[in-house]
């Protein structure tokens, strides 16, 4: 800290008061609230707790896609030869699945060993085609490998039957998909991402928020804003709260993210992050204008209660605007959101969950940051002058219009 | 130790006037704090003490009148050099104590360590020593008025604005404060406390101001205030001293009896200093025609009487 040193050394070789500039005490005021935070047992542990789930959502994806799955298959004399078909075909179709077949007597035995749970399944020939039974529900994966065996065995033999073979029959009849931009796992991806930024943001503004508006209630009710307004100008104060707590939701986000995409890197969709990676960095940006934005309000909010008690409701109007801002983002249709992210402070979270998306580019993300800078300049020098005018009332909770008129 | 800030010769209050709505909490309020002087601020609930302190401070904004720092307008940099103790207690009740305190000094415009070696020395005069990496709110309440005070006495200030530094303190803490708080007068610093113990203010001030009503309604030093005020004896003898009626009787001139108990009375002088003394030598005269004089004593007129005389 630059300033400090430049202030100390000035100090050594005047003795008047007026030797030290009343230059930017901010960072001070930034690092403060930064190692409080740091040293806050329930942040670092409400932290390591995200970090642990994130973990281990990813953790249970891999290992879930990983594990082999072994299936047994009641079989009665008149399916064991499917049953062989399906067995042999299994690996081909998904490598973690293993069919066994339990060969049974009759229908009666075979759901008797579904019934003490001998096999998962139980195939047999019903009066239309082939059916796979099981006591309550079927397997999504043992149907996936069943189903176009079964259905391939039947064509083969009904070609057969009609003197030709599937191959002629299936001529030309095959649909491939082709997308434009992006392709299915992508838009999958990307919808999750959207709705995962969204929360992320919705959440950590939140609870930065809501710290920081009883931060600045805290030192308003014990009158060390009084102590501080007479040391340094309340703006100085206001700017280090506002860049100590952006910090360190960022930081924190930062960190989700990065977990969150090593934990990506781990399971199939690990080939899309390059992709994602341009779009979270978007994110990002954006968390950091818009919820410097939002920062100020709750400052506001914080400034013109008088009691800790009062926060909840001075802040109802800026936690309103948070929620509708996260509801805005994926609840309305994409045509919507196209244009939410174009107005702030809604393109705050609707923007990046575009560019996630792939519906906008990034010079889209950059122009549509402009509109988003300008009213969180406009929203910061108005939380200026209501915050540095509600500090140092001591007569109650106000309210906005009351604050900006207030006298100083 | 740092070189500290030049203290003003005076910080002159002239007409300060503040109005909350049609109320008026302070009226034109003037007095003085002489450099090297601790002035004492009186008055009851509501008298507008705080919030002159506060208006001297720039916390609050100014209505009326102005503040002058010697022979000039304050500035921002004077109020930053002014050490200041706010009415309501509390730092920031989780963080250490010591830490704090750096952190303040620091916003002053300390360096670290400079804070740190200051924010020290204080802790361990005030036998905090031992407490000073615990949080604030562990600390018994009359602790956190010392570490409170320790805020405003750090970094040398120019001057101390300390709104009820004494309350909650026990007496031997209130000596050692003043101790410390007449360090910073021995260099020349105004100090302006505020006081709700008449008895304190009384044997700690060199000077008063007595606010009632948002109205300066006397200043001075105690002995200039008690001027004003009726000069009493009391005589003991050795019996009964009803004879004084007859040194003073009703109606003559001279002064008068205000009570007799006993071999006690109290009596009370005309204020002409040629008559008074007339008087007196005639009361131990006479004492001594009637058995003998044991004490013939001023009564020093304690300063809730001065008190409640101005503010009535």
């Amino acid at each position: 800290m630059s300033s400090t040193t430049e202030q100390s050394t000035q100090r050594r070789d005047a003795s008047a008061h007026d030797r030290r500039q009343s230059g930017a005490v901010w960072p001070l005021v930034a690092k403060r609230e930064i190692m409080v935070k740091l040293r806050d047992k329930a942040f670092i542990g409400g932290t390591l707790f995200s970090l642990a789930i994130i973990v281990g959502v990813f953790g249970f994806q891999a290992w879930n896609a990983e594990r082999d799955r072994t299936y047994d298959i009641a079989v009665t004399s008149e399916s064991t030869q499917m049953g062989q078909t399906v067995r042999e075909a299994a690996p081909t179709i998904d490598d973690a699945v293993t069919v066994e077949l339990v060969q049974v007597s009759d229908d009666a035995a075979a759901r008797a060993a579904l019934d003490e749970g001998e096999a998962d399944a139980w195939l047999h020939p019903g009066d239309a085609g082939w059916v796979l039974a099981s006591t309550s529900q079927v397997s999504s994966q043992l149907l996936a490998v069943v189903q176009p065996t079964v259905t391939q065995s039947v064509l083969e033999s009904n070609a057969e039957a009609a003197g030709t073979d599937v191959a002629a029959l299936q001529q030309g009849s095959e649909v491939t998909t082709e997308l434009l931009e992006g392709d299915e796992d992508r838009r999958g991806l990307a919808q999750a991402a959207g709705i995962v930024m969204a929360i992320l943001f919705y959440m950590s503004a939140m609870l930065f928020g809501m710290t920081l508006a009883s931060s600045v209630v805290e030192e308003k009710q014990s009158r060390i804003a009084e102590i501080i307004a007479a040391s340094i100008p309340t703006r100085q104060l206001l700017i280090g709260k506002l860049v100590g707590n952006v910090a360190l939701a960022l930081g924190q986000l930062a960190i989700y993210v990065a977990v969150g995409l090593i934990g990506l890197s781990f399971t199939d969709l690990g080939g899309l992050l390059p992709s994602l990676s341009a779009g979270l960095l978007w994110f990002l940006v954006y968390f950091l204008v818009g919820f410097t934005c939002v920062a100020a309000l709750f400052a506001v909010a914080g400034a013109l209660a008088s009691r800790t008690e009062d926060v909840q409701s001075t802040a109802t109007p800026v936690t309103m605007l948070v929620l509708i801002m996260f509801f805005g983002s994926f609840f309305v249709g994409e045509s919507a959101r196209a244009v939410m992210a174009w107005i702030p402070p809604f393109s705050a979270i609707a923007m990046p969950v575009e560019v996630v998306a792939g519906e906008a580019t990034w010079w889209e993300a950059v122009l549509a940051l402009v509109p988003l800078i300008a009213l969180t300049a406009v929203v910061l020098w108005a939380a200026e002058r209501i915050y540095r005018r509600a500090l140092l009332q001591t007569g109650g909770k106000l309210g906005y219009r009351q604050a900006w008129r207030a006298e100083v | 130790m740092s070189t500290g800030h030049t203290p003003p010769t005076a910080i002159h209050v002239e007409e300060l006037t503040r109005r909350y709505g049609d109320l008026v909490a302070v009226d034109q309020v003037s007095f003085t704090v002489p450099g090297g002087q601790m002035t004492g601020f009186v008055g009851g609930n509501g008298a507008g003490k705080t919030t002159t302190m506060r208006m001297i401070m720039g916390v609050l904004g100014i209505h009326g009148g102005r503040v002058r720092w010697g022979d000039r307008e304050i500035t921002t940099t004077d109020r930053r050099g002014t050490g200041y103790m706010p009415e309501e207690r509390g730092l920031y009740p989780k963080q250490k104590v010591r830490e704090q305190l750096i952190y303040l000094a620091q916003l002053k415009g300390m360096s670290a360590s400079e804070a740190k070696g200051e924010v020290t020395e204080y802790l361990e005069r005030l036998g905090l020593a031992e407490r000073m990496d615990d949080t604030v709110e562990s600390l018994s309440l009359g602790n956190q008025q010392r570490v409170q005070i320790t805020a405003a006495l750090v970094d040398q200030p120019s001057a101390l604005i300390l709104d009820e530094p004494f309350s909650g303190l026990d007496p031997a803490a209130v000596d050692s404060m003043a101790d410390l708080l007449r360090e910073h007068t021995a260099r020349g610093v105004p100090v302006l406390f505020s006081s709700h113990q008449l008895d304190l203010v009384d044997r700690l001030c060199d000077r008063l101001v007595i606010l009632a009503g948002g109205q300066v309604r006397a200043e001075g030093t105690p002995d200039e205030l008690r001027q004003g005020t009726a000069l009493r004896y009391r005589v003991v003898g050795v019996s009964d001293v009803g004879w004084v009626r007859d040194v003073l009787p009703d109606g003559g001139g001279g002064g008068r009896v205000l009570d007799v108990d006993g071999s006690t009375a109290v009596v009370e002088l005309a204020g002409d200093p040629g008559a008074d003394q007339q008087v007196l030598d005639r009361l131990v005269s006479e004492a001594s025609r009637r058995g003998g004089l044991r004490e013939l004593a001023p009564i020093i007129t304690p300063l809730s009487e001065i008190y409640r005389e101005a503010t009535a």
